[in-house]
């Protein structure tokens, strides 16, 4: 039989062998993936620039991935990140008739006077602290936003794989993220093997992570009254994840990608700058409580990926991702990019995404007032029932010294569900504004 | 596991059997894979673009991860 030459061909057997492996191994892929080509250390960067309409939260998020190839497929993977955040964040109370004050979460008392607070801690232990506030104000109808909002992170991620057998591919991760009141520290083993002449990879994936958290002004004790501000200083979680894959040729053209994952997280899991109102009958607010989420929560997703080429170098690729939790969010998300090759330089790949969840059996937009507090209850929009579809492109070329340059654009915007109407006054108030955002990013990765 | 996911593991399931029990429709031999080595049908290309969506999507969903251990290290969520 006669086989169609192939001048690409010798020199691309590894990388795809490679890559068969790395696609399984992506529970490290925190540090990303830059191909192993031809050159040693191969860069991958990128400055992400997130906007939300109404004056909500502005990101920058500069980031830079290193990876060296040591020989042999012994890799080594560095990256940091770093985002600023700034702008308005829901602090979960809904919009009201009225003007609605609050104090930023450095506050402690909705009263202009500074005062000594002193409370006792459900350890028994006496809290003494000087009160400090900043306040903002709600207009009737504005959904309220704490204006004070701002963070900074920085984050690490290195990882490091190597062939054990011609089959066998060991993999470690570590990461570690700092902001002012959140530290982040996790790591990851993965073990894949392929088969079937490279055309299977089966892999397993363990991670687990802490992170201390130290709310700005202290964690607020759930569902205590939003005005007596009981805080206390600071709290934990875990959690620890398991993925298998699976990755398949399906054809000279298709490849298939399964992961089921199991990830489990016990500790602090409420938002500390997050409260719910509590409205009368009328429509007026009687008050507000911090939120109070179950200490623990237990997830299960399953992700498939599809990869097909066409024509030349044009390639489709969908995805499915279906994830369900033991607070009865149900999600599914389909994300769909078309790599449309303009020529050997130069590709635009549009993209469309499709999300939706269901609402958190917690979650209440805000609670009856006359009727007793629940034991769980949280109004944060993100545990919410939504639709939210996005949709962008991408443009990218390639330079004379082999190197990448990108430009992408998205649109994102939420639209809830079954949103709940709002007694008396609150009728005519939309009282889930969604969110409207754009991502606009800019790559360059090249090779030394 | 619920049932959905259940579902899942039997898909997966029978790929893998297919494979390996090496259907010879499923596969690629050696010398059909110039086009699967191309950049463009890489599965981890583009990750730190990947990481970027996976930590945008995750500030603002109750959903995150899949393709690989996503989410978490901060407290955007």
């Amino acid at each position: 039989m006669q086989l169609k030459p192939d001048e690409e061909k010798p020199a691309e057997l590894p990388t795809l062998r490679r890559s068969l492996v790395a696609a399984s191994c992506a529970l490290l892929s925190a540090t990303g993936a830059v191909h192993a080509e031809n050159t040693d250390w191969q860069i991958d960067s990128a400055l992400l620039y997130y906007q939300e309409g109404k004056g909500r939260v502005q990101a920058v998020e500069p980031v830079v991935s290193v990876k060296r190839d040591f020989g042999d497929e012994h890799v080594l993977g560095l990256k940091l990140t770093y985002d600023a955040l700034t702008g308005g964040s829901p602090n979960g109370a809904i919009p009201s008739a009225s003007p609605q004050t609050f104090a930023a979460p450095s506050g402690s008392s909705l009263t202009q006077n500074q005062q000594v607070q002193t409370y006792t801690t459900a350890s028994g232990r006496t809290v003494r602290r000087l009160d400090t506030f900043s306040l903002y104000t709600a207009t009737p109808g504005e959904l309220p936003l704490d204006t004070s909002f701002k963070d900074q992170r920085v984050a690490i991620d290195g990882s490091w794989s190597q062939p054990l057998t011609d089959a066998v591919k060991l993999s470690f991760g570590g990461g570690f993220s700092k902001e002012h009141d959140w530290t982040a520290m996790n790591a990851s083993v993965g073990l894949s093997r392929d088969f079937n002449a490279h055309n299977t990879t089966l892999s397993l994936g363990l991670s687990g992570e802490h992170d201390a958290i130290k709310p700005v002004g202290g964690a607020p004790i759930a569902m205590s009254d939003y005005t007596l501000f009981q805080k206390l200083r600071q709290e934990s979680r875990s959690s620890t994840g398991g993925q298998i894959g699976l990755t398949q040729v399906m054809t000279p053209r298709w490849l298939l990608r399964l992961n089921m994952n199991y990830d489990q997280s016990t500790g602090y899991q409420n938002d500390p700058y997050k409260i719910f109102s509590l409205v009368n009958a009328d429509g007026t607010v009687a008050g507000y409580r911090y939120e109070n989420r179950p200490d623990s929560r237990v997830r299960e997703s399953a992700y498939l990926e599809s990869r097909i080429a066409f024509r030349a170098d044009d390639v489709l690729t969908l995805s499915y991702r279906r994830l369900k939790d033991d607070w009865q969010i149900q999600s599914d998300t389909i994300d769909l990019k078309y790599h449309w090759a303009l020529s050997d330089d130069r590709y635009l790949e549009p993209h469309v995404r499709w999300y939706r969840q269901s609402a958190a059996d917690f979650y209440h937009l805000f609670w009856d007032a006359t009727k007793p507090l629940p034991q769980f209850a949280s109004a944060d929009p993100r545990l919410a029932a939504f639709t939210a579809p996005t949709a962008g492109f991408k443009y990218a070329m390639t330079g004379p010294d082999g190197g990448e340059w990108s430009a992408r654009l998205d649109y994102y915007f939420q639209t809830g569900k079954n949103v709940q109407k709002g007694p008396g006054v609150l009728a005519p108030l939309d009282l889930y504004p969604g969110v409207k955002s754009i991502m606009l990013q800019f790559g360059w990765r090249f090779g030394l | 596991m619920n049932q959905s996911l259940r579902s899942w593991s039997l898909i997966a399931g029978s790929v893998l059997l297919l494979a390996l029990t090496g259907c010879s429709t499923i596969g690629a031999k050696p010398w059909e894979r110039a086009r699967l080595a191309r950049a463009s049908m890489q599965l981890d290309d583009h990750a730190v673009e990947a990481g970027i969506d996976d930590h945008v999507y995750f500030s603002k969903e109750a959903s995150s991860g899949g393709r690989g251990f996503g989410g978490g290290g901060c407290g955007c969520n």
